[in-house]
C-alpha cells in the first residue's frame, strides 16, 4: 500500500514537472515574440523621436538664438531631474516637488469632479427626465474655456489655490458625466429583460447588470477627463501661481530660461501619457466583450 | 379547469406614429405539463403573446390568467428564454445561472444555491465550462445555459421564445431532445409554451399547435391536437400518417405556395443577363 502511495507521488510528480517545463517553454517563446514586437514598436518611437529633434536642431540653429538647442536643453533637463525635490524657500522648489504639488491638485480636481460626475451620470442615463432636465445645461457649460471660471472660483474661494482646484473640477467633469450618462442610456433592451423577467432587485440591478454594462463606458469618461484635468491645471496654474508645474512653466519664462520651459513641456506631456496609459490599461481590465 | 387561459385578449402598442395593434382576439386555454407552441410567420405578432403570458406586455382588451390569477407582471413562476439567449456578457456561465437562481430563491442559504446552479449546469452539460463567459461558447452552447437558467427558478410555466431559431439544424435537433429531458426529468409538470416558426420543431415538441394569422392585427388560425405518443423518437416519428397529415396541414396553412410552378421559371431576361 505505501510503496503505491509512493510510486503514485513519484508519479505525480514526474507529470507535474514535466507539465511545468512544458508550459515555461510556452511562456518562454510568448515572452520572446513580446519582447520582439515591443523593441520593433520602439524602434518606429525612437526614429519618430529622432525626426523632432533633428527639426529642433535645425530651427534652433538657424534662427537666431531664440529656440535653444537640443543638446542645451538637455542639459538643463538633466540638472532638473537629478535632484528634483531639493526647496531653497517658496520661489526655488526642485521639479518633482512642483510636479507633486500639480498632481495632488489634479486628482483633488478630477475626484471631486467624478463624485459630481458619476452619479449625475448615473442619473441622466436612468431617467429620461433627469436626461431632459440637465441635458441643456450640459451643452451650454461644457464648451466653457477653464479660465473663464477661474474669477468665479476666486469669488467663491477666496483662494487662488482652490480656485484652481474648482476650474478642474468643473471642466473635468463632463466627459465622465456624458460617458456615464451615454453607457447607462445605451443599455439594451435584452439586458433590462432579463432583470424584469428574473426579478432582480434593485441592488442586484444595479451591481450585476447596469454598472458592468456602463463601467467601460464611465472608465473611458474618466479616462477623458483625467486629459482635461492635466490640460487645465498648467493654465490654471499659471494664473494662481506659487507652486506646481504651470507655475513652474511661467516663473521659467518670466527668468527667461526656455530650457527649462522646454524641459517642463516634455515632462507634462511625459505624465499626461503616463495618466491615460494607466486608464486605458483599466478600459481593457473591465470591457467584457459580447 | 384551465391552468393558463387567454381570454379575447388585444394587445395595441401606443406610439407617437400611432396605435399599431398585433394581435386580436386571441384565445386559448393550456392545461398543466402540456406543451404548446405557437407558430405563425416573422411579424404575426406571436412574440408578443408569449410576453403578455411573460408579464412582459400587457394586454390592452382580454387578461392572462395563470392558475387562477390573472397576470399582472413577470414572475418567478414563468421562466423564459429569449430569442437571443440574453445571457449577461461580463457574468461566467455560472454566475448568469446563479445570479438567476439568487434573485428568486432569495431565503435559500449560498450553499444551497450553488448547488442548484450545479445540478442544472450538469444536467445540460455545461459543468466543465462553467467558469468561461458567453463569448467564449459556441450558440448552442448559450442557449443550453439560456435553457437551464430558465429551468433553474423551477417555474411552473416555461416560454421559450424562438429558443432554436438561430442554431444550425444539427444543434438544433440535440437541443430538442435535451429540453425533453429536462421536461421528463422534472416529471412533465412543467408547462411550456413556445413560438416558433419551425413546422417540425412543433410538431416533435408539442402537444398542441397554435397557428396564426399574418399580421397586423393577427388572430388565431387554427389550433391543431398533435397526438403523437411520447417519448417521441425524431426518426420514427416522421413515418407515423399522424406526422405526415399534421405537417401537411400545417404545411397548406402556412405556406401558400408550396411548389415551385412553370411561372416561376419564366424569368428569361434575368436568366440570359446572368448567362452573358
Amino acid at each position: 500500500m505505501k510503496r503505491a502511495i509512493a510510486i503514485t507521488a513519484s508519479f505525480t510528480r514526474d507529470l507535474l514537472r514535466r507539465n511545468e517545463d512544458f508550459s515555461y517553454s510556452e511562456s518562454f517563446i510568448a515572452i520572446t515574440r513580446k519582447i520582439a514586437h515591443a523593441l520593433k514598436n520602439a524602434s518606429f518611437s525612437l526614429l519618430g523621436f529622432f525626426i523632432l529633434i533633428a527639426i529642433w536642431y535645425v530651427v534652433s540653429r538657424t534662427t537666431s538664438g531664440g529656440l535653444p538647442t537640443p543638446v542645451a536643453t538637455f542639459r538643463v533637463f538633466w540638472e532638473l531631474v537629478k535632484d528634483p525635490f531639493y526647496d531653497y524657500g517658496p520661489n526655488d522648489k526642485g521639479i518633482g516637488l512642483q510636479l507633486g504639488s500639480s498632481l495632488i491638485r489634479v486628482s483633488s480636481g478630477f475626484l471631486l469632479g467624478s463624485v459630481v460626475a458619476i452619479p449625475v451620470g448615473l442619473l441622466m442615463g436612468a431617467n429620461a427626465f433627469c436626461r431632459k432636465v440637465f441635458h441643456p445645461i450640459v451643452q451650454i457649460l461644457k464648451p466653457v474655456s477653464p479660465l473663464a471660471w477661474f474669477p468665479i472660483g476666486l469669488v467663491a474661494f477666496e483662494s487662488a489655490s482652490k480656485a484652481t482646484i474648482f476650474i478642474i473640477v468643473i471642466t473635468s467633469l463632463w466627459p465622465t458625466l456624458i460617458n456615464t450618462a451615454f453607457g447607462v442610456a445605451s443599455l439594451p433592451e435584452d439586458h433590462k429583460n432579463v432583470a424584469r423577467a428574473f426579478g432582480f432587485s434593485k441592488w442586484k440591478y444595479l451591481t450585476k447588470v447596469l454598472l458592468p454594462f456602463s463601467l467601460p463606458h464611465i472608465i473611458t469618461g474618466l479616462r477623458l477627463s483625467v486629459g482635461v484635468a492635466w490640460l487645465v491645471i498648467v493654465a490654471g496654474e499659471m494664473l494662481s501661481g506659487g507652486m506646481g508645474i504651470g507655475f513652474f512653466v511661467w516663473d521659467s519664462w518670466n527668468a527667461l530660461s526656455l530650457e527649462k520651459v522646454i524641459s517642463a513641456i516634455l515632462i507634462i506631456g511625459f505624465v499626461g501619457l503616463l495618466l491615460d496609459k494607466g486608464f486605458s490599461f483599466l478600459e481593457k481590465k473591465v470591457t467584457w466583450g459580447s | 379547469m384551465s391552468y393558463l387561459k387567454i381570454e379575447n385578449m388585444e394587445i395595441t402598442f401606443n406610439s407617437l406614429k400611432g396605435n399599431f395593434t398585433a394581435v386580436k382576439n386571441i384565445a386559448f386555454e393550456i392545461k398543466k405539463g402540456e406543451i404548446v407552441s405557437v407558430i405563425g410567420h416573422s411579424g404575426c405578432g406571436k412574440s408578443t403573446i408569449l410576453n403578455a403570458i411573460a408579464g412582459m406586455v400587457f394586454p390592452s382588451k382580454g387578461k392572462v390568467v395563470l392558475n387562477g390569477n390573472e397576470v399582472t407582471g413577470p414572475g418567478p413562476d414563468r421562466g423564459i428564454v429569449f430569442q437571443n439567449y440574453s445571457l449577461l456578457p461580463w457574468l461566467t456561465v455560472y454566475q448568469n445561472i446563479y445570479e438567476a437562481v439568487d434573485a428568486v430563491f432569495t431565503k435559500k442559504s449560498r450553499e444551497d444555491k450553488d448547488e442548484l446552479t450545479e445540478k442544472y449546469l450538469k444536467m445540460v452539460n455545461l459543468w466543465e465550462h462553467r467558469k468561461k463567459h458567453p463569448k467564449e461558447i459556441s450558440g448552442g452552447m448559450k442557449q443550453r445555459v439560456a435553457i437551464a437558467r430558465a429551468f433553474a427558478i423551477d417555474p411552473e410555466v416555461l416560454l421559450l421564445d424562438e429558443p432554436f431559431g438561430a442554431l444550425d439544424a444539427l444543434t438544433k435537433a440535440s437541443l430538442h431532445i435535451e429540453l425533453l429531458k429536462l421536461w421528463n426529468l422534472t416529471h412533465r409538470s412543467k408547462t411550456i409554451v413556445m413560438v416558433t416558426h419551425d413546422i417540425e420543431e412543433a410538431i416533435f415538441l408539442s402537444d398542441r399547435i397554435v397557428v396564426m394569422n399574418n399580421g397586423p392585427a393577427a388572430t388565431i388560425r387554427e389550433i391543431e391536437e398533435v397526438h403523437l405518443p411520447r417519448p417521441r423518437n425524431k426518426k420514427d416519428i416522421v413515418n407515423l400518417e399522424e406526422y405526415k397529415t399534421i405537417r401537411e396541414r400545417l404545411l397548406s396553412l402556412l405556406v401558400e405556395k408550396v411548389e415551385v410552378d412553370k411561372s416561376d421559371f419564366y424569368k428569361g431576361e434575368v436568366a440570359q443577363t446572368v448567362i452573358g
